[in-house]
């Protein structure tokens, strides 16, 4: 279980966080659901320690490694795929298990065949492919997906969500879900809190079970 | 092919132009001393060319220039990359940087004739006109830095020397190449200047003074055109690196 005690988070005179408490579960993907500026992206930020807590402390981070699907790509425009992928693998495999890591990785997102190309040459929906290949390849024990289908249509979307569903059975991990949108949220956890106000609230914590109309109706009436 | 044969005829005009407007006014001028024609000055360039010390000179001169220009862009780029990063170690050397671009060349010129001998005086001036450019251009570059690729970096635990080299480096080399191009140009420059105060054995400053002493001013003008050459020559071939080096990547 990973925690958020009793935290506090000030950005100048804005108190985003107050005595705030919130806990994600182990190999779960736990969604936090709410209004864009609310502060679900900050939760996110102080779990992987990007975000320094004024006050209270995060339990159950001790030495795990994060990986993250930040909204845009964030690849180095300088390099090839297959170089982005080997950037931030370097440090924790060796080179043989690297390049076999890498190939079965870019295998599961269908760019095999690009793995030579520059950032500049995919589209969008590649190089989010990309960043998704990489958060899954590096052998993070929590990930955190920060809106990562934001402005892709329901073509692409729905392909992403099938993308990661596969992804994930494969290499289960604590993942942190950020989004605004009913559908994905629905789709793809296992447990939703919906957040709002500020300093920011938890207003309801909805386990995602067969009821997908009643939990569509509840997440929409927020 | 047909367009860039048509470009460089349309250079060729224009060069002719001004040669032609040169002409001209040393003809209404009529004094060799204050403007010779550009007849005297070419003919003088090829008596230049004819002779082996001429080479010899022009050997010396470019190694001076070359030797000031790497070593600040080696110092340049390295001291602008942490003090890039680190804000107390850019407050730290900043007043230094303003204070070295400020301070007139002539000075720099006659602080280092009394410091080192007459052969690392031109290289000792380049190197400290040009540093602060790359310097300068280097620290620029190297905030230019998108914080979004640095938080990925911090989230994935990434060395912080392979940040550096991965994702500082190729972020500033754009400034890096555009600093290193206007410091070649004024390194050409400044090494003629010292050399003609410091008076090296072999320097192109050297006979800029002798043809100002006896008065040979086809000789001055024959000179110029060579340093003007060679640095046209020196930033296209530096340019041409850096494109090779882009295709590369």
């Amino acid at each position: 279980m990973i925690k958020l005690v009793h935290a506090g988070k000030k950005f100048d005179d804005l108190v985003l966080l107050k005595d705030f408490n919130i806990s994600f579960e182990k190999n779960k993907i736990t969604c936090l659901f709410g209004p864009s500026g609310v502060g679900k992206t900050t939760i996110a930020n102080i779990v992987a320690g990007i975000v320094p807590l004024d006050e209270g402390l995060v339990e159950g981070v001790d030495n795990s490694l994060f990986s993250y699907v930040f909204q845009e790509p964030r690849l180095l425009k300088w390099y090839s795929v297959y170089e982005n992928m080997d950037f931030v693998l370097k440090d924790v495999y060796k080179d043989e298990k690297r390049v076999k890591i890498i190939d079965t990785y870019l295998e599961m997102v269908e760019l095999s065949q690009y793995k030579n190309y520059k950032i500049d040459a995919l589209s969008g929906g590649m190089a989010q492919r990309v960043s998704l290949a990489r958060a899954f390849a590096y052998p993070s024990h929590i990930l955190i997906m920060d809106e990562p289908f934001k402005g892709f249509d329901f073509k692409l979307k729905n392909e992403m969500i099938s993308l990661f569903k596969r992804m994930w059975e494969k290499s289960q991990r604590t993942v942190i879900f950020i989004t605004h949108d009913v559908e994905e949220a629905i789709d793809l956890s296992h447990m939703i809190y919906t957040l709002k106000n500020r300093p920011l609230e938890i207003i309801d914590i909805i386990i995602v079970n067969n009821n997908r109309e009643e939990i569509k109706n509840k997440l929409l009436s927020l | 092919m047909m367009n860039s044969i048509m470009r460089n005829k349309g250079k060729l005009l224009i060069i002719l132009f001004w040669i032609l407007a040169w002409e001209i006014g040393s003809l209404i001028i009529d004094q060799e001393i204050y403007l010779p024609s550009p007849h005297a000055a070419f003919s003088a360039l090829i008596n230049l060319l004819t002779s082996k010390e001429t080479y010899i000179t022009i050997f010396y001169s470019t190694y001076r220039t070359l030797a000031g220009f790497f070593l600040s862009c080696l110092l340049g780029i390295m001291l602008g990359i942490v003090c890039g990063i680190r804000k107390p170690l850019y407050d730290l050397f900043n007043p230094l940087i303003i204070i070295m671009r400020t301070v007139p060349v002539m000075s720099i010129i006659i602080i280092a004739i009394m410091w080192f001998k007459d052969n690392n005086v031109p290289i000792f001036v380049a190197f400290l006109m040009c540093f602060p450019i790359i310097w300068t251009n280097t620290v620029t570059g190297i905030r230019s830095t998108d914080v979004k690729l640095l938080e990925m970096c911090q989230v994935y635990k990434i060395k912080k020397l392979r940040v550096i080299k991965s994702v500082y480096l190729y972020s500033s080399l754009p400034y890096i190449q555009a600093g290193m191009i206007s410091a070649l140009g004024i390194g050409w420059k400044v090494t003629s200047a010292a050399e003609v105060l410091s008076l090296p054995k072999y320097s192109i400053g050297r006979f800029l003074y002798d043809s100002k002493v006896y008065l040979e001013i086809p000789d001055l003008f024959a000179w110029t055109i060579i340093i003007i050459s060679l640095s046209f020559l020196f930033e296209g071939l530096l340019k041409f690196i850096f494109r090779s080096g882009d295709q590369h990547d």
